[in-house]
């Protein structure tokens, strides 16, 4: 559905996204992860046709964005909340985008009721929370029914509730099979939205996986029960493993399963459970963002 | 078409041309009262004199180019441009677009500033007990205006595109008609050429020229150059530029 390859962005003293490739998969939450100033708006706006790459591309379907025969038909963004004329109303600014898509007006007021803005829909948008703005933002890139849902940092400044509606919604515009590409650097949040990640970091791609594959990558501990549970923390120890006792013989040990079964085994010692305890996405999105500064 | 339609759409659904439209009917209310109010009846019921009392609607182009600009200046001030520029990702049409809704807006507040000046001056005629003599010589600078004001606007969405700073152009604009125009007439004939002289010529619409002022149609002509020169240099900045954006 998205492809990027070798796109590179540089501004005068910096380089933003470098020799960056991936593609996003249709029909899927993808998340798109890096901390701040990791290349992730960059690279969206150079996929939005926004921002001009200075090599490489990204394309839509096989498309350049300003190739896209009908481009808010095909996508639907939401970017920057800030992005509108305070003095006109939220339902002036879709009328806008929709009369310079040929969308009609009752597709307008379709929107503005899915979001929950009707009623507000005459206020002008400097009279608007966040959270509100955030809302005309998604009802602007679901105008055009698109198939494909691009997003920036959607939950910056949403509260909870905010928060939980926009998770709703995207799940339940990838239920109905749309695709979503959506960037954040809040982990916990992707965590229970994504299929699959991209993370970046300095404007590189650093691992492209399913968030499952990656939690389990993480440095989890492995969760281990012995009725001779203090000789095997003693024989880890003595084998530079680090591991503490959690009770009741039980032991958390930092290092994979297969090697604390491999010690036991040659202990003699025996195991009533050996569990691998995946860690975190925060924690594997630490660790290779961390692998990369070093 | 349809972003032709957006762009009107943009344009009335703020509330920047109700403000114009009000300040410049106030200007003209102003400066008419003073010049019919402070003349001597036999100079104003000279024809030559109501030709120049009825070109006062040209005022309406020094708005034009302060709208022109705000048209594409505004995008940017507010980032509305990146939603602009979603919808219409090709950006020689979105700013062609641009251009044609300016002229038309500009067309509507000429010829408003036209009915405007045309009903202020006559209530003030009939009030002194002269006659306004409505004919083809007396009437002319009403479509002087109407072109002034569109070739103004056309400049101004240059300028725009060229600085993409709300507070720059409007600041460029003023300097350069308050300060530049005046500098420039130093340098004689040559001074016909400036942007502000010749539309000033397009307003007069006397057919032909004089030692300081264009005839029309070369006024016309000159500020034809005027709008390529601007939106040319500012469109290319715009197509080789990327969005402002706020984000890594």
């Amino acid at each position: 559905m998205i492809e990027v390859e070798h796109l590179t962005k540089r501004y005068r003293n910096a380089t933003a996204v470098d020799d960056l490739s991936f593609s996003v998969p249709r029909g899927r939450i993808t998340g798109f992860l890096g901390p701040n100033g990791a290349g992730k708006t960059t690279t969206l706006r150079v996929l939005l046709g926004l921002a001009l790459p200075t090599s490489g591309r990204a394309t839509v379907a096989g498309r350049r964005y300003r190739e896209l025969v009908a481009p808010i038909r095909s996508v639907g963004a939401v970017l920057e909340a800030s992005n509108y004329h305070p003095a006109r109303s939220g339902r002036n600014h879709l009328r806008v985008l929709a009369a310079a898509a040929g969308i009609s007006g009752a597709r307008v007021e379709r929107v503005l009721a899915e979001v929950e803005l009707s009623d507000a829909a005459k206020r002008r948008v400097g009279g608007y929370s966040l959270g509100m703005r955030q809302r005309l933002s998604v009802a602007a890139a679901l105008l055009g029914e698109p198939g494909l849902l691009v997003l920036d940092e959607p939950a910056n400044g949403l509260d909870p509730e905010g928060i939980r509606w926009l998770r709703n919604f995207l799940r339940s515009f990838a239920e109905d099979g749309g695709t979503v590409f959506v960037s954040s650097h809040v982990l916990g949040e992707m965590s229970q939205l994504a299929d699959e990640v991209v993370i970046i970091h300095r404007g590189k791609l650093v691992a492209h996986q399913s968030v499952s594959e990656l939690t389990l990558q993480a440095a989890g501990a492995t969760r281990v029960r012995s009725p001779r549970a203090e000789e095997l923390l003693g024989r880890l120890r003595d084998a530079g493993v680090e591991a503490e006792s959690t009770g009741a013989g039980a032991l958390a040990v930092h290092a994979p399963p297969e090697r604390v079964g491999d010690l036991a085994a040659e202990a003699g010692i025996p195991l009533h459970e050996l569990v691998a305890e995946a860690g975190s996405l925060e924690e594997a999105f630490l660790e290779l963002t961390a692998e990369r500064n070093e | 078409m349809n972003a032709l339609r957006a762009e009107l759409l943009k344009a009335v659904t703020t509330r920047l041309l109700l403000w114009f439209g009000l300040g410049l009917l106030a200007f003209l209310v102003l400066v008419l009262s003073i010049h019919i109010g402070s003349s001597d009846p036999q100079d104003l019921s000279r024809l030559s004199t109501q030709r120049s009392t009825l070109a006062f609607g040209g005022l309406a182009a020094i708005v034009a180019v302060l709208i022109g600009s705000l048209l594409v200046t505004a995008e940017y001030a507010h980032g509305t441009i990146n939603q602009s520029l979603l919808a219409v990702p090709v950006r020689e049409k979105l700013l062609g677009a641009k251009l044609a809704a300016a002229l038309l807006v500009l067309l509507a507040l000429a010829a408003f500033a036209d009915a405007a000046t045309l009903v202020i001056a006559e209530i003030w005629y009939h009030g002194r007990g002269l006659e306004l003599h409505l004919g083809r010589d007396t009437l002319a600078p009403f479509l002087g205006a109407v072109g002034a004001s569109m070739l103004a606007g056309g400049i101004g969405v240059g300028i725009g595109a060229l600085l993409r700073r709300q507070t720059g152009s409007i600041v460029a604009i003023l300097l350069w008609l308050l300060i530049g125009e005046g500098v420039i007439s130093a340098a004689g004939d040559a001074s016909r050429f400036a942007p502000g002289h010749a539309l000033g010529a397009v307003v007069a619409a006397h057919k032909v020229g004089a030692r300081d002022m264009l005839g029309v149609w070369p006024a016309v002509a000159v500020g034809l150059v005027y709008v390529a020169i601007f939106c040319g240099a500012g469109f290319l900045v715009v197509l080789g530029s990327d969005a402002p954006s706020s984000g890594d």
